[in-house]
């Protein structure tokens, strides 16, 4: 009876596949906008790289493919590059693609409007050389350009032109906002913010079709419960994220898939280093200028620990800023390891046993992040500090760090460029407003070295040299203890157990490797 | 009567601006907008530069009387997070809120006064017994667990309904409305009982109260003496005389299901108003905020304007001495 029904369910489910592939998702964060160049953030590039294309786009491994421009090389020593644009390639309202494009495409995503713009600072010129030819010039050599520009997606110059959307326009909004032209996959039939955007094959499209989709909606559900009901009673085929206090459960289900992986994002401590009177209410003024006290936070967290019981073995321990993932990972360094002695140690030599230190932490911004700062907080006390937690909403979170209220504190970073060399330039440079470096800095490290490293590492054409520099700076920041890397956040996905996907570790869903059985 | 309605449209006044400067202080606790609009690789000269365009900059007094001067135009502000005209997004969320206070206001009504006649009737059957008992459940267990409950239940074990969301909608002009389709009547159940059995509950209760005290009346008695059927005694004397103060607590209550359709909708991703507050609250989409809580407070002081004026006019005494 039961072979009959499962054959008869087979036959049913060879009978559905023939016809539409209605594919319904679940994210947390509706994408507050459709234009892509109006808004940097993930739940907008993750979502309109299925609707837009970039010259260059990531494959499964997170490499960089050719997309929208066959092939690019570098220009003379250095002075830019050069890209050879993908012919035949049309919009989804039917308008060709070609070099205009992409210079209007830089025009727009570096305006004053744009909050993308920050991708161009390099960059100094866009020139069109013939109608498939672009040369891109930068102020200095810049060796990881094609990876920073995946997110850079073409807009048809015509029809932004046309309805008036010609630059962003995020306060207000404007065509661009509900509506998108790309030249992506799929094209939204339908965008109701904060309800559901419908997404239908681009008929046009250049690239062979990997999915077997006809229709795809879009459904933010903020509540986890709900979410996660909505997945076991298949009212939809994918959720992201699944809460991690309910994999076990939902890997109990047949109908159900959890696909695990570790995402982009490094959880780490920062420290309060700025020498001078506490600007913190609570806690002790100077402790942490001196590295010995910083060295024992490192040796006093006992990162394992947390990740098997807060994450439940979802997790992987960081030894520095940047998940394995990344481009320009340092082999050289490893992960600090737990010596409770050794802290204890550190703490009575740097005269610091028994300091009240305060630990500010975001209670909804990270996975499970309370609940990690509350067992930080238990392993600092018992190697003899005087730990204070203050968990609050992201929202006040980062006033509180910009404002310096704090001795310690949590961050996620998750490199935009997935190069090692983004942590640098947001957490490890001393902060410096003006050349725009060290803005995440909120602690003030400063290393003269690292400063100096940085330019360098940025201009450094030799895979080799830079990766000897990425080394160097990993390590200066591991002895110095510029941070305490925890772990790489998990990335915990679900989905029905009869649609195929690829999960990336950007925490990109990619509707065009999905398929539907 | 003219000089306490202009009273009681004065204080009415009064309400709202009070109501509107606590939401405007309470705003700084909610925390900053920036940080959600600006991406990662912003710097602080972005930060000020917005902070400035939007006058967050201003202390909450100012903001507010900007805020005022604007909203007495009907202009509210263009929402931080979706960059469109948030009387256009109230508009649009509107019915979704409004049909399920009217499907829910209608369930506990009809549900309500049933339950209250029976087990007033009937007041020692066990089924009577049985009601009374789970009707504790609908005022203690609190609205979200009995949305999470009702979906594991129907949704996730049987199957019937759907777990969250509207189902088709139709557009009726600006109206949208689940009604008039199989999906959309189907997604309206389990919200609707959910948001409505504590006022189920609550006419229920007071229904039956009232209803034993009528049923003691003398003039009950006699129409028992006079040999009337139970069913006219019951329906025809005894109800019509429970009703007056139940239909005042109904209409205060409506007000109170609109409001609290918050927790409701966030339990079921109704698409509705409140979720809308709850996703600006996230967010610290303040001009959204704002106009919810005006929104909200106009509705309960205009519905309590009406309840005043009505019993004004049935009783002369309240109009006051100077009337």
């Amino acid at each position: 009876m039961l072979r009959f029904s499962s054959a008869v369910a087979l036959t049913l489910s060879l009978a559905a596949s023939a016809s539409a592939e209605d594919f319904k998702f679940a994210v947390t964060t509706d994408p507050q906008t459709m234009d892509p160049h109006a808004v940097n953030s993930a739940p907008v590039l993750g979502f309109l790289n299925n609707v837009y294309e970039g010259l260059v786009r990531r494959g499964k491994d997170m490499s960089i493919e050719p997309a929208l421009a066959t092939s690019w090389e570098p220009i003379g020593a250095g002075e830019g590059w050069r890209f050879v644009l993908r012919q035949g390639v049309t919009f989804h309202d039917g308008a060709a693609f070609n070099a205009d494009d992409v210079v209007f495409s830089y025009e727009r995503a570096s305006s004053e409007e744009a909050d993308v713009r920050s991708w161009f600072a390099s960059v100094t010129e866009v020139v069109k050389v013939d109608d498939f030819t672009v040369d891109i010039m930068t102020s200095a050599p810049n060796p990881i350009f094609p990876d920073s520009i995946a997110n850079w997606m073409m807009m048809d110059s015509g029809w932004a032109e046309a309805n008036d959307a010609a630059r962003p326009d995020k306060e207000a909004g404007n065509f661009a906002t509900l509506n998108a032209n790309g030249t992506g996959a799929f094209q939204i039939t339908a965008r109701e913010p904060g309800l559901r955007t419908v997404l239908e094959p681009h008929g046009g499209w250049w690239d062979t079709v990997e999915h077997n989709l006809t229709r795809a909606e879009l459904t933010p559900i903020q509540n986890p419960a709900t979410a996660l009901a909505a997945l076991i009673s298949g009212d939809v085929d994918f959720i992201n994220p699944v809460p991690i206090q309910d994999v076990a459960r939902l890997k109990q289900d047949p109908n159900v898939n959890v696909i695990q992986g570790i995402e982009a994002r490094v959880i780490m401590l920062g420290f309060d280093q700025q020498p001078g009177a506490a600007e913190s209410g609570q806690g002790s003024s100077d402790l942490f200028t001196d590295a010995k006290v910083r060295e024992a936070v490192a040796k006093a967290v006992n990162v394992p620990a947390i990740l098997q019981t807060i994450m439940r073995g979802n997790a992987e321990v960081a030894s520095q800023l940047v998940s394995p993932a990344m481009r320009g990972f340092s082999g050289a360094v490893s992960p600090t390891g737990y010596d409770p002695d050794a802290a204890r140690a550190l703490l009575e030599e740097a005269g610091a046993a028994g300091a009240r230190v305060e630990l500010k932490c975001p209670n909804d911004r990270y996975l499970n992040d309370e609940a990690v700062c509350q067992a930080i907080t238990g392993m600092l006390a018992q190697v003899g500090l005087d730990p204070v937690l203050d968990a609050m909403p992201v929202q006040n979170y980062w006033p509180e760090l910009r404002a310096d209220n704090f001795d310690m504190y949590l961050l996620g970073w998750s490199p935009g460029t997935f190069d090692a060399e983004h942590p640098i330039r947001f957490l490890g440079s001393t902060p410096n407003a003006e050349k725009k470096l060290g803005s995440w800095n909120f602690g003030g490290y400063s290393n003269a070295r690292v400063d100096e490293l940085l330019p360098m590492i940025q201009s450094e054409i030799d895979d080799g040299k830079r990766q000897a520099m990425l080394d160097e700076v990993a390590t200066i920041m591991q002895n110095e203890t510029a941070y305490v890397p925890l772990y790489v956040q998990p990335l915990v996905w679900g989905v029905r157990s009869n649609v195929s996907l690829t999960q990336r570790p950007d925490n990109f869903f990619i509707l065009r490797w999905v398929t539907v059985n | 009567m003219l000089s306490f309605v202009l009273r009681r449209i004065g204080q009415s006044v009064l309400v709202l601006l009070v109501v509107g400067l606590v939401a405007f202080s309470m705003f700084n606790f909610v925390g900053d907008p920036i940080d959600n609009m600006l991406g990662q690789e912003r710097t602080q000269e972005d930060i000020d530069r917005l902070r400035a365009q939007l006058g967050l900059d201003q202390p909450f007094p100012v903001q507010y009387v900007r805020f005022l001067q604007e909203a007495v135009q009907g202009n509210f502000g263009v929402s931080y997070r979706q960059g469109r005209e948030v009387s256009e997004i109230i508009l649009e969320r509107a019915p979704a809120t409004l049909e399920l206070a009217m499907i829910s206001a209608i369930f506990a009504v009809v549900f309500g006064i049933a339950f209250g006649v029976y087990t007033a009737i009937r007041r020692d059957g066990w089924l009577a017994n049985f009601i009374m008992s789970a009707s504790l459940i609908g005022v203690s267990l609190p609205t979200f667990l009995i949305g999470i409950l009702l979906i594991y239940l129907f949704s996730v074990e049987l199957g019937w309904l759907p777990s969250f969301g509207r189902g088709e909608v139709v557009d009726i002009g600006w109206w949208s409305t689940g009604l008039l389709t199989e999906s959309g009547r189907a997604s309206l159940i389990l919200p609707s009982i959910t948001l409505g059995l504590y006022q189920m509950t609550l006419i229920m209760r007071l229904v039956r109260s009232e209803m034993l005290e009528v049923l003691r009346q003398d003039y009950i008695r006699f129409a028992r003496a006079r040999g009337l059927a139970d069913r006219s005694i019951h329906f025809r004397h005894a109800l019509k005389n429970t009703m007056v103060p139940v239909v005042t607590i109904i209409g205060l209550q409506l007000g109170a299901i609109i409001a609290f359709a918050i927790i409701t909708e966030t339990v079921f991703q109704w698409p509705g108003m409140g979720l809308l507050f709850i996703n600006a609250v996230q967010f610290v989409d303040i001009p959204v905020m704002a106009a919810y809580l005006m929104l909200i407070a106009v509705m309960f002081v205009v519905i309590n304007l009406i309840v005043d004026i009505l019993y004004a006019l049935i009783d002369p005494r309240l109009r006051g001495a100077d009337a």
